[in-house]
């Protein structure tokens, strides 16, 4: 054990590092609102559509949740193009990303969307309310209060576990950016020593907001840790 | 004239007919009481009047106007001029009790933001949670929430209000401030409709009651009437044994 740590290489490259870790910040929010809208969509209709409709959504979600998302990626970067639908690694990794979260988010919504009750929803007719009253007033809060805390953790996996899959196709975030300086000079302990630390800061500040949004929105009592 | 008529009102859950033709009427300011074994239709009734469960026949008079709940804009006309509270308060949870008392005057009825705040504060008195304004539905007690309930049916300024069995849901010890708040309300000349089981309370504020079996109405009259004389068979047997305890 007389590795001598060289941390200077990694400062010197620090700026790539952020330029990574900013890319992987974007890559996070595009793929899990790209996934919230289909999740939305499919929710709704595997919960009010008709038979033929709800299949389709389930063979959507039992497809993509039981497969690993790196095979749904090299899926689109390897095998597409072999049938002649060639996109950019990018493009690659944000579909991939969206039609993975899209999926999960499909999961968590529609236990949303069973959680609202109908005694309140009466309650709301009651008093007058028209339908769209009722979505606005009622269903929509009650949603997303109920699924917040669940979000809010499946944001961080997006953030963390889904993006980092880009390094395998060439995708310079974070992780992808660590093993591209890293293979120059060969400081791999080094290096995942401090992208580690920037994935953890990187999570702490998504959560830390992510529990402010939920406690001023919703009300949401989440704990950080 | 009656202030509130029901008309041979029809219902069905799928073919199971659950209201046979229930026909009664009520005056202005008075308080008529749905008594009966569980599932004669109570609840059917109140629902059928606002509503919430579509009727197969008959009609309601309000104040003079007939309504048959045969579109939209009748079934919106009978829930502008009646209110309800169930037995499980409802209240709107992610709604602050100030909230839930004011977001249909607001936010339906449009009407003037500062006399719907005072109006709420007036009604939060009437029920004693004036200090309750701010909290969220889960900081509050079931006879609190109840309370909140029925000031938020009281908002909408109802011409006749429909109670539930707003007590079965409750605590013992917290059954009284709800009864006293209603009591408060027929003072004040409230029309309503209630379903209890309490008939101590049913004997000292209904103006009639309503004896129902298997949906239909078995007899009606003033409370001692039915109480202590009553003419058919199964109100005798009914009641003597509700009565006993
Ligand atoms: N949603 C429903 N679907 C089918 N049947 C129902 C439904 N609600 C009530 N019923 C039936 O209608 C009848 C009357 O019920 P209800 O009005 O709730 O009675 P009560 O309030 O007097 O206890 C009962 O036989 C009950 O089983
Ligand atoms: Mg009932």
């Amino acid at each position: 054990m007389d590795y001598k740590f060289q941390f200077g290489v990694v400062w010197d490259n620090f700026p790539e590092l952020l330029e990574g870790a900013w890319l992987t910040f974007q890559l996070g929010c595009f793929a899990f609102a790209g996934g919230a809208i289909i999740g939305l969509i499919c929710a709704a209709l595997k919960t009010y559509g008709p038979w033929p409709v709800r299949f389709v959504v389930n063979v959507y979600v039992v497809f993509i949740t039981n497969t690993p998302a790196l095979i749904q990626i090299y899926f689109l970067y390897f095998g597409l193009p072999e049938v002649g639908l060639r996109w950019s690694n990018e493009a690659c990794l944000i579909i991939g990303l969206t039609l993975n979260a899209g999926a999960y988010l499909t999961l968590i919504l529609r236990a949303g969307f069973l959680s609202v009750r109908i005694t309140e929803i009466e309650a709301g007719q009651t008093l007058g309310m028209s339908l769209l009253q009722q979505v606005r007033y009622i269903i929509v809060p009650h949603i997303a209060k109920s699924i917040y805390p669940a979000l809010a953790n499946f944001f961080i996996v997006v953030l963390v576990m889904g993006t980092s899959v880009g390094a395998l196709i060439g995708v310079d975030e974070l992780t992808g950016q660590a093993i591209n300086l890293s293979s120059v000079n060969y400081r791999w302990l080094e290096y995942f020593t401090v992208v580690a630390g920037m994935y953890v800061v990187l999570t702490f500040v998504a959560s830390i907001g992510l529990a402010l949004l939920g406690r001023w929105a919703f009300r949401v009592k989440a704990r950080i840790f | 004239m009656p202030h509130l008529a029901v008309k041979d009102v029809r219902a069905k859950y799928g073919s199971l007919e659950v209201l046979k033709g229930i026909s009664f009427s009520i005056e202005k300011g008075e308080i008529a009481a749905l008594v009966g074994p569980s599932g004669s239709g109570k609840s059917t009734v109140l629902r059928a009047l606002m509503g919430l469960t579509p009727i197969t026949g008959g009609a309601v008079d309000i104040a003079g106007e007939t309504m048959n709940y045969s579109s939209a804009k009748e079934v919106r006309a009978a829930r502008d001029r009646m209110a309800v509270v169930f037995q499980q308060y409802n209240l709107f949870q992610n709604m602050t009790v100030m909230q839930n008392l004011t977001l249909a005057p607001l936010k339906i009825k449009k009407w003037n933001k500062s006399e719907v705040m005072s109006e709420a504060r007036r009604l939060l008195g009437l029920v004693g949670l004036s200090d309750k304004a701010d909290a969220f539905s889960d900081q509050l007690s079931g006879g609190q929430q109840q309370r909140v309930a029925l000031a938020r049916a009281l908002a909408l300024k109802p011409q006749i209000l429909l109670l539930d069995e707003v007590t079965s849901a409750l605590d013992p010890e917290l059954v009284n401030e709800v009864l006293d708040a209603i009591r408060k309300l027929a003072n004040e000349g409230m029309t309503m409709v209630i379903v209890s089981h309490e008939m101590a309370f049913v004997r000292e504020v209904a103006d009639k009651v309503v004896f129902m079996d298997a949906g239909q109405i078995i007899e009606a009259g003033t409370p001692t009437e039915l109480f202590d004389t009553p003419r058919t068979d199964r109100a005798r047997d009914f009641f003597s044994k509700i009565l006993r305890h």
